[in-house]
């Protein structure tokens, strides 16, 4: 009987996640297909060329004709940016609990990860290629280094924002370090985790583009950059769509994974 | 024998009353070159329920903080039963409440009760943990609440998660930082009528950091005011009022006597004052 008001509680929860989504969606979506609209007038109207703005209708007609290389281009890169990704959090995540647990190996590390956050990581593609190939490794490489910063960032807020009579009473009973780390610090961080991942798969999306761009065979990197030498900027923005679309995917996962893993955590709701 | 004990682990003469749980001798605690606690002799017979009061800065929490082993004293020395504060802490002899819950969020009540105890108890299996975390619950009137998480409960019932999760211990000694500071006035009585029921019950020593007078006078038995510039003891009050008491006796004369008499040592107490 006492379940009762907490199902209740939860159903009203979802019931109000639902609304607060459609309610923030539905301006942002009329918003978008009113410049859409006044694109295609604007494109018409003024007679502009193809390969220097091509129409709304003239990408979604490359969209369609290119629509198997294309598939396939994104599946490369979806790839790419799944494993980058899922590679950037492993290691964002052993770096901040290194960082945090071991004191002198924190202060050794923290100050040279904020140094190496100031490398302009775009500029290591090229160096990644000559390393590592043309294949998947050098864009796994990309996307590590500039993905991984925000998660191990975001972990560190986390944990070391633990109240410090928490602490204060998990030290009285004498509780190891490891201990308030995994059992206090760890499952505290989460929600700063969680949000630090959803910059890292955003991150993700450029950093695979960005390794694509600097040498690959395949992938929507590679699309732009040959669509682009032909002329053909409807199928550049064709791809273009299709990248926008996998961050997107990206960045909605990592947000239903954040309300999976930490229910508990404070939404920010636009109802 | 106990005597005995608190001569072989402090080295010092004990000239420490026999029913006395809690003792300081002495104590001093300067913090960034400041005089935060100014020779502190406190002691607390076992059973008892003792309120610090004073005004914002006359180091209470420090106080108490540094009978819970969290602070230790620049010079003088702290016991509990015989023992230094951080070895009674490491042998649950010691709760603590602070005026914030500290409630794991992603636990529910139950566990969040039986938290500290896990930690200091490791031979424990879940399901003993969770027995007691839920005994605890009752006792504190939460019995019903055993599955919500914090954020389903209310500030006073959140505080009284805390409260049982400091009982879980079976200390000896229940250390409480305003614990009901955050509360309204209508929880914070209701409250205050819980915790005199909790103590009746167990029978634990209860060292509370108020300040509120009402609140001092309405569940202690003894009260210690504190005055600023240096922290250090002015005066106490023993508040000779049976229990149990409920809140009818905030109309009794003896009441209202007690807090006059109490107002005026603070008052007294606001002005700084030197070496006494």
């Amino acid at each position: 009987m006492s379940d009762q008001p907490v199902t209740n509680l939860s159903e009203s929860r979802l019931a109000s996640t639902w609304g607060a989504v459609t309610g923030s969606w539905l301006p942002a979506a009329i918003l978008l297909l009113a410049t859409i609209v006044v694109w295609e007038a604007v494109v018409r109207i003024f007679a502009i060329s193809a390969f220097i703005i091509p129409a709304p209708s003239e990408i979604a007609q490359s969209l369609v004709a290119q629509w198997g290389t294309l598939m396939q281009a994104t599946l490369v890169t979806a790839g790419e940016i799944l494993f980058g990704f899922l590679v950037s959090i492993v290691v964002g995540i052993a770096i901040a609990l290194v960082i945090v647990r071991f004191d002198w190996l924190g202060r050794a590390l923290y100050p040279l990860v904020v140094l190496f956050q100031n490398v302009p990581k775009v500029a290591l593609a090229p160096i990644f290629i000559l390393w590592f190939g043309y294949g998947l490794a050098p864009k796994i490489g990309l996307i590590l280094v500039i993905a991984f910063f925000p998660v191990t960032l975001s972990m560190l807020a986390g944990m070391q924002s633990v109240d410090r009579s928490l602490l204060s009473l998990m030290n009285s009973v004498g509780a190891s370090p490891t201990q308030i780390l995994f059992r206090i610090r760890v499952p505290h961080s989460l929600p700063n985790l969680m949000a630090g991942t959803k910059i890292a798969a955003t991150l993700s999306v450029i950093g695979a583009i960005v390794g694509e761009f600097a040498g690959a065979s395949d992938g929507l990197g590679y699309v732009i950059q040959f669509a682009s030498t032909q002329l053909d900027t409807a199928l550049v923005f064709a791809a273009l769509l299709l990248v926008s679309v996998l961050g997107i995917a990206f960045y909605y996962a990592a947000e239903v994974l954040e309300r999976i893993i930490v229910p508990w955590a404070p939404k920010f709701s636009h109802a | 024998m106990r005597i005995e004990t608190i001569r072989a682990a402090g080295g010092r003469p004990a000239h420490i009353r026999h029913d006395d749980l809690i003792s300081a001798k002495g104590v001093s605690v300067v913090m960034a070159s400041q005089l935060v606690l100014q020779n502190i002799d406190l002691s607390i017979p076992k059973g008892s329920f003792v309120s610090l009061i004073g005004p914002s800065g006359c180091g209470k929490s420090t106080l108490l903080k540094v009978l819970a082993g969290l602070v230790n004293p620049t010079s003088g020395s702290v016991s509990i039963a015989g023992l230094p504060p951080v070895e009674a802490a490491r042998k649950r002899m010691i709760g603590l409440v602070f005026q914030d819950a500290n409630l794991l969020p992603w636990k529910n009540a139950v566990d969040n009760a039986s938290m500290l105890l896990g930690i200091a108890d490791k031979s424990l299996s879940r399901a003993d943990l969770r027995a007691r975390g839920r005994e605890m619950l009752e006792l504190v009137g939460l019995g019903d609440s055993a599955h919500k998480r914090p954020h389903e409960l209310s500030g006073g019932m959140r505080q009284r998660v805390a409260i049982a999760r400091a009982l879980a211990l079976d200390p000896a000694v229940l250390l409480m930082d305003e614990p009901f500071g955050a509360l309204d006035a209508i929880t914070r009585d209701s409250m205050g009528e819980s915790l005199l029921e909790i103590w009746q019950r167990t029978g634990k020593t209860i060292v509370l950091v108020t300040h509120s007078i009402d609140e001092a006078i309405h569940l202690s038995r003894h009260v210690h005011v504190m005055g600023i510039k240096p922290g250090r003891i002015t005066g106490s009050l023993d508040i000779g009022l049976p229990y149990p008491r409920d809140l009818s006796l905030t109309e009794d004369p003896q009441f209202v006597r007690l807090l006059v008499q109490l107002r005026t040592m603070l008052r007294a107490s606001h002005q700084p004052g030197g070496a006494s």
